[in-house]
């Protein structure tokens, strides 16, 4: 168990394509960080960097305080379970767990005593003699997740693990990589593109883009003050509306009819950002403006009502909580309380 | 899935040249020499006269036969040995490179297309005692190469001769094998602390024996009847019977020597080993060898 420091690390291939430009992330002793971010954002070659994988081409990694930028993958005492689990289908499941402690010259009794140990506690003691070949996908992914614990490592690494998994499987899944995590206390840092799952097990999220961190927080935090229009698109299911509109002495400009009170200095174009649920379905009295409903999502428990509002192209959501089921083409109206706004600057997209 | 034809000539057809051409080139020579062996022909070719077994007992009995079961065995495992190693050194080697990695490929595949007398002769001219480079180089060695009165030297010439042209072979099945095994297994071992010797022997050797065990089986089929003409254009069985390996002596004892019944009688045994090769080739590659 350890903390892992990246400073300025960076990743440019050798055809000149630059990856991540520089991150700096401090992951305290036995916290669990998220990486988060669409495909291609580089969230992997982080990771892969991390366990040695990729090679860095800019910065330093630390774990435990040592320079880990020119060791080996073995020498960083990290491990890492893979998005297809990465078994060795030719042996046992004994044998996939026991690999890493005999290459590391541990004695027959101290690996049968691990073993068995971190089979015990992922329920896999039936299942030691069988090959790969013959378990579930989420009995492997049990073995991935034993093979990673069993020699104690200083970290974690985990690079989609729950992507090959059904719906229901990955949400059990889910809690239990939460719950081993708690409790070995192991320094975690865990690579996904669903946000649903990244919120769910950070302690502390990274949302990457293009190579860059737009923001780490925790999940309230980023969920509740997203620092870019990117991280408030990105968080949140469905996500945030977003609307670009202007400032001006008389409020906030949603169309050239409505207006919004805004107490608030800034003028000019910018983005006006409010999530689904506080979208309030109010009485037309009540009311800062109306929606003309395009399609219902009646989801049981909550509602998801699309709609334009008059003179506005970009599609509006609103989450209205139990089975709430509006004509289409019926007008809405909605409350939009001014503390649950975000405002995001038009040009770097950053918050106000 | 099974197609029917509304009439019954057709599918007879159609398959009739397939047929014809197993019949003419395939069944019917192969009845002649079964048929061969059970006769005794005088050497003109004028007369033949049943013996029954007799070619068979001859055989048996002949110590020469003995010694070129034992050439040939000798000879296919050689080649199969060195070759399947080679090989797998090289696709090693090759599936490390990323750049030109075509180019590695294409020269390392260009033996295969060379017919197996022209790579006799290639390593014939390489290995001529007395002007060949090789030869030249090995006597500046102070190695006395002349594998035309070397029986040892004989034999490593036939083998290296029949390993390079299979090595090619050989090669594109072991990359592709190694192409075939996810990088991550690899990173695993590595992040497991398996020094690359050891991911080598634990990881990549174990996932390739599925390939390893069907090359094996192909190379001595492929040392055992299909290196006629490399022998006939190095050595052509010499010195004395170091190099004759059970088809040569098929070809010497029947056209030189003009025993026509002991070489049929030769042939028909060739034929079951080939059966028996087929046999355990289609039983054991796709069952036995998994992991």
């Amino acid at each position: 168990m350890a903390e892992v420091i990246l400073n300025q690390v960076g990743k440019t291939y050798p055809n000149g394509y630059q990856a991540i430009p520089a991150i700096d992330l401090h992951i305290a002793d036995g916290e669990f960080i998220v990486l988060v971010g669409p495909s291609g954002c580089g969230k992997s070659t982080l990771l892969r960097m991390v366990a040695g994988l990729e090679s860095i081409s800019s910065g330093e990694l630390l774990i435990n305080n040592q320079r880990m930028n020119e060791k080996e993958p073995a020498e960083r005492d990290i491990a890492m379970v893979f998005q297809n689990y990465a078994l060795y289908p030719h042996m046992t499941v004994f044998d996939n767990m026991a690999y890493g402690l005999r290459n590391r010259g541990a004695s027959k009794d101290e690996i049968q005593r691990k073993v068995s140990d971190s089979a015990r506690l992922l329920g896999l003691t039936d299942l030691l003699e069988r090959k790969p070949k013959q378990l579930s996908g989420g009995q492997r992914q049990r073995v991935a997740m034993g093979r990673a614990m069993v020699r104690h490592p200083q970290a974690f690494l985990f690079d989609e693990p729950l992507s090959n998994l059904d719906a229901k499987l990955r949400v059990q899944m889910r809690v239990e990589i939460r719950q081993l995590q708690r409790q070995l206390g192991t320094t975690t840092l865990y690579v996904t593109h669903d946000q649903v799952e990244a919120m769910t097990l950070a302690d502390r999220l990274v949302v990457l883009n293009k190579g860059h961190a737009e923001q780490i927080g925790s999940p309230l935090e980023l969920y509740e003050r997203p620092a870019t229009t990117f991280v408030a698109e990105f968080i949140g299911s469905p996500s945030m509306n977003l609307l670009p509109v202007s400032i001006t002495d008389q409020g906030l400009q949603l169309t050239e009819q409505v207006s919004l009170q805004a107490d608030t200095k800034e003028r000019g174009a910018v983005i006006w950002g409010i999530r689904p649920e506080h979208l309030q379905p109010c009485s037309e009295s009540e009311a800062d403006f109306a929606l003309q409903v395009k399609a219902v999502e009646a989801l049981g428990a909550e509602s998801l009502i699309y709609g334009h509002t008059a003179g506005r192209s970009e599609l509006l959501v609103v989450r209205a909580p139990g089975p709430f089921t509006p004509a289409i083409d019926q007008m809405l109206y909605l409350r939009a309380p001014q503390q649950q706004w975000h405002l995001f600057d038009i040009n770097t997209q950053q918050r106000i | 899935m099974t197609v029917t034809f509304p009439q019954r000539p057709l599918p007879w057809l159609l398959l009739l040249p397939q047929l014809l051409v197993t019949a003419i080139f395939f069944l019917w020579p192969a009845g002649q020499a079964v048929k061969q062996a059970f006769y005794q022909e005088d050497a003109f070719g004028l007369s033949s006269e049943f013996v029954g077994l007799e070619n068979f007992s001859h055989l048996l009995h002949d110590p020469l036969y003995y010694a070129s079961i034992g050439t040939t065995l000798f000879f296919s495992f050689a080649v199969a040995f060195v070759g399947i190693a080679l090989a797998l050194l090289l696709a090693v080697m090759a599936d490390r490179v990323m750049r030109g990695q075509i180019i590695y490929k294409t020269l390392l595949i260009w033996p295969y297309a060379v017919a197996p007398a022209l790579a006799g002769v290639l390593w014939w001219v390489m290995f001529d005692p007395s002007t060949g480079p090789i030869a030249v180089w090995l006597k500046s060695m102070g190695i006395n190469w002349n594998h035309f009165l070397n029986g040892n030297q004989a034999m490593t010439l036939v083998v290296i001769a029949a390993t390079w042209k299979q090595i090619s072979y050989n090669f594109l099945f072991f990359l592709a094998g190694l192409q075939a095994i996810p990088r991550s297994l690899i990173e695993a071992a590595a992040i497991d602390g398996a020094s690359p010797f050891k991911r080598f022997w634990t990881v990549v050797f174990p996932l390739l024996s599925p390939t390893t065990f069907f090359l094996l089986v192909v190379n001595l089929v492929y040392a055992f009847f299909d290196t006629f003409g490399i022998i006939d254009a190095t050595t052509s069985g010499g010195p004395g019977q170091s190099t004759k390996i059970l088809v040569y002596k098929v070809y010497d004892d029947g056209f030189i020597g003009l025993d026509l019944g002991s070489s049929s009688a030769q042939s028909v045994i060739l034929m079951m080993i080939v059966g028996v090769m087929t046999v355990i080739q289609f039983r054991y590659i796709e069952r036995k060898v998994q992991y």
